[in-house]
């Protein structure tokens, strides 16, 4: 591909934004950036439409004389009123392109403030500018960042850590939480981070001023105890909290695959039948069955089709091997976050498929319309080459803007991939009765 | 007098009208660190004024971020072109940061020019190049003139204020444009509409009862604008502003280069509706043409009134919060809840100035609060003091609306209804009848349980012996 200088219609968001999934992830965290007003706005915005809720995010609102003379004290009086208003257990402290390029040291100015306040609310900052990455990065430094943070080596313990390591929904949080608990183990894992609840929470009378959920700041305390950590997704990014365990506290990692589809579930349940040594719950084997079963159902239905595959880079690896278990050819794969990891992986399954590192909508659009593609897999940012070209879009990950349920939508784990394979055959159905029609 | 307080430092933002004189509300300030404001930037200002002219080419100069979330994010219809429905940016990585992104840019306009052959393009600067220091009107004006096409960098630096130095920047890109090509008008009656963004198609409501009255609309700016309409623009002899925190810079402008008058007016409401009009058709001075206003106004009230005296006994009597982006829909709002027979007792807006709040002061009734830049834990304590049944906002308040049970209406940029003109107020109407009296609202929050003790259980217990676990859980008759 020839060096282009512009970005037509991005594949993904910026690094911020990723650290607002980690930081509302964790009991009464409350995530603040330091920098202009507008970018909370914005995400505030992109999150909220997203999960149908809403989404607090502070802004140390930075203007013209905070970039001149330094934003220490709009920082400061930003946390401040945060604590005022907000009450929260921790902050997550998120950079932004501003304040990374006026060079505001967040660390020291945290360290300042909270010798000034006398407080010991927990702060973790962490640094996220734009312009080095994606919101796929930005999630994992956050995550990277709360347990530098936070994390600290008492007592060694026995629990292991359970890594949530790409953005996925609260449905599929709490879809691992259910399996555990169902397992009888629930309390054996620490999951990290857990925004079941946060960003999906019930409609209750007086609702907190931050949503109640979240993984328990001892518990992110006590990863540092754990005897391991298991990680899922994740994998293409530089920073990770798994990594940063074991390399600071000795804590062995295990690093899987988003558990996507049949085998990859596979991979994910026999290693936790491994560290409990106890059988998966027959709950779980019978969905495995009704998974098998569906995709004996669809079979027809999938083989052959051609899909584009687009969005966060886990995701699309996970989506690209169900399809191929499922008989269907990812034909197109892209993400917008460049790794040559991914590629490889892609590769390794996918002989044929046209692979798009760092793409945008507008090179997606080139290979759609090149591929004869028959259905499209990924975020609704997809929406318009859907239309244009006519091609079913099934929305899977974030952003889903122009449909309800994406908090409640489940990917992972058999019943996430069984479901998945109805609302691909019934798009295709959809389609085909549509064609039926109009002839 | 403080109806409540969350923030050291909001107090004056926040008022309760009490009596006949205007409230002093401060305003105009930087947003507070911290409270969460619903505010946004300065090159959020400036996009979603400029971002409707559809056969643009609006390219951001910066971080992806900021393309991101300004990808077809806005509401506003097009007739033709969809240009305006892309993101394009500049995509500054870390060596740019470096070494400076000036080169990328002017390979970015060369290739998107090149590519999708715009009549104009727009160049946003984000905050960051604005700290590195990239001279965008030189790299633009040389692009202009290599490409023989408008190039207009657009100030939009988003820490350099609030979205109201982002609508200012918006207006001097357009002014840019303005004049740029001859035009002689097809008629001797000739307007603009400034500040309609042809939000949900609102537009095609509206222009078609200014042509009835003989009217021309030269230009819109921007609601299914494109770029020739704004370049011949000054060949009109009066500008129509509606959403005026974020026009009336441009009618000034426009009045004092090529002495076009401009008159404030609203097309949302019957009452606002029907003002606009006139207004229009008295500046003309044409007996002919009032007559006709008149006529279109009784026909289409006639025509809708049905409709509303439906929906109004569905609603009257109801409370009403707004919270605006802008004062100018927030006053129309006011007025057309009276239309309605519903009462406002919170109107607040991120970016009015001391003229909106004491219009606005003076237009509401006593025990209205008044704020300015509220936050959610401001809004959410206000709906409760003030007992609301409704919030009419934006996307990030409504799901605040939702959790807190109060029926909300959508009256941002990203709506999908028209709300604007005969037809508009019908839809609003409809949308606040909806939305009030959704059977969701009376579901049970809690499900009453049998194994919960009732308070006619608690009465047994006292009082009976006999009162036994298995006799207390029997239904009572």
């Amino acid at each position: 591909m020839s060096e282009s200088y512009s970005t037509i219609n991005p594949c993904n968001m910026c690094m911020p934004m990723g650290s607002v999934l980690a930081f509302r992830g964790i009991e009464g965290c409350m995530p603040l950036f330091h920098g202009s007003q507008g970018c909370a706005t914005y995400m505030r915005l992109y999150l909220a439409h997203h999960f149908r809720e809403p989404v607090d995010i502070a802004s140390s609102a930075l203007s013209e004389k905070g970039t001149v003379y330094g934003g220490s004290a709009n920082l400061k009086m930003g946390l401040k009123n945060l604590i005022t208003g907000y009450s929260p257990r921790a902050i997550g402290v998120a950079t932004t392109c501003l304040a990374e390029t006026i060079g505001d040291d967040i660390v020291q100015i945290i360290k300042e403030f909270r010798a000034e306040e006398e407080s010991s609310l927990p702060i973790i900052p962490v640094s996220t500018p734009s312009y080095s990455a994606s919101h796929e990065e930005g999630y994992a430094r956050a995550l990277q960042a709360i347990v530098q943070t936070l994390a600290r080596r008492t007592e060694p313990g026995s629990r292991t850590n359970l890594i949530i390591g790409s953005v996925v929904s609260p449905a599929d949080v709490r879809y691992l939480k259910d399996m555990l608990t169902d397992w009888g183990f629930a309390n054996e894992f620490i999951l990290l981070p857990d925004i079941s609840e946060t960003l999906d929470a019930p409609r209750v009378e007086n609702p907190p001023r931050i949503t109640e959920g979240g993984t328990p700041l001892e518990d992110v305390v006590d990863t540092a105890n754990s005897c391991r950590t298991l990680t899922v997704g994740g994998q293409f990014q530089s920073n990770s909290a798994g990594e940063y365990l074991e390399r600071e506290f000795g804590v062995p990692q295990t690093a899987l695959p988003l558990p996507i589809g049949l085998k990859d579930t596979d991979l994910f349940v026999s290693m936790l039948e491994d560290l409990i040594g106890i059988a998966l719950p027959g709950k779980y084997e019978a969905q495995r069955g009704r998974l098998l079963d569906t995709l004996a159902d669809v079979h027809k239905y999938l083989a052959g089709v051609r899909v584009a595959v687009y969005g966060d880079s886990d995701i699309a690896l996970g989506l690209t091997r169900f399809l191929c278990e499922a008989g269907a050819i990812p034909a197109v794969v892209a993400t917008g976050s460049s790794s040559t990891r991914f590629e490889a992986e892609i590769r390794a399954v996918s002989e044929d498929a046209r692979i798009l590192l760092g793409a945008d909508f507008s090179q997606i659009h080139d290979q759609i319309r090149k591929a004869r593609i028959d259905l499209m897999l990924g975020t609704s940012n997809g929406r318009q080459i859907s239309r244009k070209e006519g091609i079913p879009l099934v929305r899977v990950g974030l952003p889903n803007h122009d449909r309800v349920g994406a908090a409640r939508q489940l990917l992972i784990g058999y019943e996430g991939a069984a479901m998945l394979a109805d609302a691909i055959t019934n798009a295709l159905l959809d389609e085909n009765s549509r064609r039926t029609d109009r002839q | 007098m403080s109806v409540i307080k969350i923030f050291e430092g909001r107090e004056g933002h926040i008022s309760q009208k009490a009596g006949s004189d205007p409230l002093p509300l401060s305003c105009s300030n930087e947003s507070l660190a911290g409270a969460v404001s619903q505010r946004a930037c300065v090159y959020s200002g400036a996009r979603v004024v400029l971002n409707p002219l559809t056969d643009a080419l609006h390219l951001v100069h910066g971080p992806i971020g900021c393309a991101s979330y300004t990808w077809d994010i806005r509401g506003s219809s097009t007739s033709g072109p969809d240009l305006y429905k892309n993101s394009f940016s500049t995509d500054m990585t870390e060596l740019d940061i470096i070494f400076g992104g000036e080169k990328k840019l002017a390979g970015a306009i060369q290739e998107l020019a090149a590519r999708f052959h715009p009549p104009a393009i727009f160049v946003y600067s984000t905050c960051i190049v604005g700290i590195i220091g990239d001279d965008l009107k030189s790299v633009c004006s040389k692009a202009a003139a290599e490409l023989g096409l408008p190039v207009i960098p657009v100030c939009s630096e988003g820490f350099r204020g609030n979205k109201n130095e982002g609508y200012k920047a918006a207006c001097n890109a357009l002014f840019e444009l303005i004049g740029m090509e001859e035009y002689r008008p097809s008629s001797p009656y000739t307007i603009n509409l400034l500040g309609e963004y042809n939000v949900a198609g609102d537009l095609w409501a509206i222009k078609p009862l200014f042509e009835e009255m003989g009217i021309e609309v030269v230009a819109t700016f921007t609601g299914d604008g494109r770029v020739a309409e704004i370049q011949r623009s000054h060949t009109a002899r009066l500008n129509l502003v509606q959403c005026s925190g974020s026009m009336t810079y441009l009618a000034k402008k426009m009045e004092e280069r090529y002495g076009i008058p401009y008159q404030r007016i609203s097309f949302f409401g019957l009452g606002d509706m029907a003002a606009a009009l006139r207004c229009a058709a008295r500046f003309f001075q044409d007996e002919g043409m009032l007559a006709k206003a008149e006529e279109i106004i009784e026909r289409e009230t006639a025509r809708v009134m049905p409709e509303i005296v439906h929906y109004r006994t569905r609603i009257k009597g109801k409370r009403a919060a707004i919270y605006m982006g802008g004062a100018a829909k927030a006053v129309s709002l006011v007025r057309a809840f009276e239309e309605l027979g519903m009462e406002v007792v919170i109107i607040g807006t991120q970016t009015g100035d001391r003229d909106d709040y004491r219009k606005i002061s003076c237009m509401v009734r006593d025990g209205t609060v008044i704020v300015d830049d509220a936050n959610p834990l401001e809004l959410r304590e206000l709906l409760a003091v003030q007992k609301a049944d409704l919030l009419v906002a934006g996307v990030k308040e409504r799901f605040l609306a939702y959790k807190l049970g109060i029926a909300f209406c959508d009256f941002n940029h990203d709506r999908t209804t028209s709300f604007e003109g005969y037809d508009g107020l019908v839809n609003f109407a409809r949308e606040l009848d909806v939305s009030l009296n959704s059977p969701v609202w009376k579901l049970p929050l809690h499900r009453s349980s049998p194994l919960e003790i009732t308070e006619f259980e608690n009465a047994i217990q006292k009082t009976g012996e006999r009162g036994t676990g298995q006799c207390l859980r029997a239904i009572p008759q």
